[in-house]
């Protein structure tokens, strides 16, 4: 009976077996060699992934009673996250606010220099600045500084004479009105739960949940986003922050850890 | 984000009295999405030698003993049929070494962490890099996107001669601490507990976020 030796069957070659034209130098390595062109480099080339941009996750919508605007507050680094505790709805004056995604300094800045330009149009014109005004302010400057590399899509959000506003603005220049927008990263699960449970005719209180949920349920599926959900809304007499929930807590809040049935147990036996 | 980063990843294997744990987290993801929050990345060799992987899921996968593609533990059976014995963790880890450096230009994206009860069952612990560089340590080992923050919970937290529950204790807060610093890993934790006469299976309630 013939014994099975595969499993001790070593790599490498053994002397004698091999054709006599090949030269003892190239004889000895016996690893299996990829067939690329670029034999030290393609590794790193197959590694070259699309980098995510704006981790984060931001959503308003215009609703009956006014505005409602929520964030996650992650910051994260690559993989890394450098905080969970970061404030992305930027108040630029008490009825107007602004939403951060992209570069945290970029968003910080230019929204408190927003801030400072509204304030000067007020002193200037005697009246309040409009949501419209505001925000093409904010896109021509942005606009000014296209090419640059700032990084800001940010959302501003508000309640003026005509109403309620939301306009989208970012660092290519783009300025966009409209009823719902969700930036960033964890944005397309935030629509997902958003665009299904939307009604004009909510109350306060049920748009509150709805971005709530929407926030909470980007923050499960997106690396890049979690933290505390907060939520805002603005409203005739300006914006009030409504709730900011640790998501961790919202998850089991949501869906609460069921005991599982069990099937067998041990149980101790006593005397018998 | 490298290769090593694609699916996230956290390891973390530590030495008790007479026992050891070896815990991960059960985030399964594709860059920043994530697709499934419970996936193995521990498996069994035998009641006193576990492997985990972390790194590329599919190249954890491939070498897992669960998969069809059963190279390791085709390897023990073979060992168990042969020997008549379990392989010690000592020798489980040179053939991984083995297999991992037998794919050395076109490796394994895995790091991964063998923990062990040897002779006098005495924990034995070791990780190895995606090529087969075997790394022994005494107390603590660690992988994965998360294993900087490890490093930084284990060593603060970890002490010697730890009973198996202050053991539990200890590996789950240094995972659970370290994961909700990485945005790669986390969505719960999965920790083994094993001693001379019994294994710990226990599933961790973490931040889902």
């Amino acid at each position: 009976m013939k014994l099975d030796t595969t499993g001790m069957e070593s790599a490498a070659p053994v002397w004698g077996s091999h054709n006599e034209l090949v030269d003892e130098f190239s004889a000895a390595p016996s690893f299996e060699l990829p067939n690329t062109t670029d034999f030290d480099g393609f590794q790193k080339e197959a590694i070259q992934m699309v980098k995510p941009a704006k981790g984060t996750t931001t959503l308003a919508f215009i609703f009956k009673e006014g505005v409602m605007v929520a964030a996650d507050s992650r910051a994260s680094m690559g993989g890394y996250i450098s905080s969970q505790s970061v404030k992305k709805i930027i108040e630029i004056n008490p009825y107007m606010l602004g939403t951060m995604a992209g570069g945290a300094a970029d968003c910080q800045f230019w929204h408190r220099n927003l801030g400072t330009k509204c304030r000067l149009h007020e002193l200037a014109n005697k009246r309040r600045i409009s949501v419209t005004g505001a925000s093409k302010l904010f896109a021509n400057i942005l606009y000014s500084y296209r090419g640059i590399g700032l990084s800001v899509g940010t959302m501003i959000a508000g309640w003026d004479e005509t109403g309620p506003g939301l306009y989208y603005v970012d660092n290519e220049g783009g300025r966009l009105k409209g009823m719902r927008f969700s930036v960033g990263s964890g944005s397309p699960y935030a629509y997902g739960v958003l665009d299904n449970g939307y009604r004009y005719d909510m109350s306060v209180e049920e748009a509150a949940e709805l971005a709530r949920r929407a926030i909470y349920h980007a923050t499960f599926r997106d690396g890049a986003s979690g933290g505390v959900a907060s939520v805002y809304y603005v409203g005739p007499n300006g914006w009030k922050k409504l709730s900011g929930d640790d998501v961790g807590e919202l998850h089991y809040r949501y869906y609460p850890v069921m005991p599982s049935t069990v099937e067998q147990e041990m149980v101790e036996v006593t005397g018998a | 984000m490298s290769i090593f980063e694609y699916n996230g990843s956290a390891l973390v294997a530590m030495v008790g009295k007479n026992c050891f744990a070896i815990a991960s987290d059960r985030r399964l993801g594709v860059q920043l999405q994530t697709i499934a929050t419970d996936f193995q990345r521990i498996s069994k060799i035998h009641d006193r030698l576990f492997l985990g992987l972390s790194g590329l899921a599919t190249d954890a996968q491939t070498l897992q003993p669960l998969s069809a593609y059963q190279r390791l533990v085709f390897r023990h059976k073979l060992y168990q049929l042969r020997e008549e014995r379990d392989m010690k963790p000592e020798t489980f880890a040179n053939l991984v070494s083995a297999i991992l450096y037998e794919k050395r230009f076109g490796p394994y994206f895995c790091q991964p962490v063998i923990a062990g009860l040897g002779d006098e069952d005495k924990p034995f612990i070791c990780t190895m890099d995606s090529i087969g560089a075997k790394e022994l340590a005494k107390d603590f080992v660690v992988a994965g996107t998360a294993s900087e923050s490890l490093y930084g919970a284990c060593e603060s937290m970890f002490k010697e001669n730890m009973e198996p529950e202050e053991l539990f204790e200890t590996v789950s807060q240094a995972l659970l601490a370290s994961v909700d610093g990485d945005c790669l890993s986390g969505w719960g934790g999965h920790v083994y507990v094993v001693t001379p006469t019994e294994v710990k299976e226990r599933i961790l309630k973490g931040r889902m976020d």
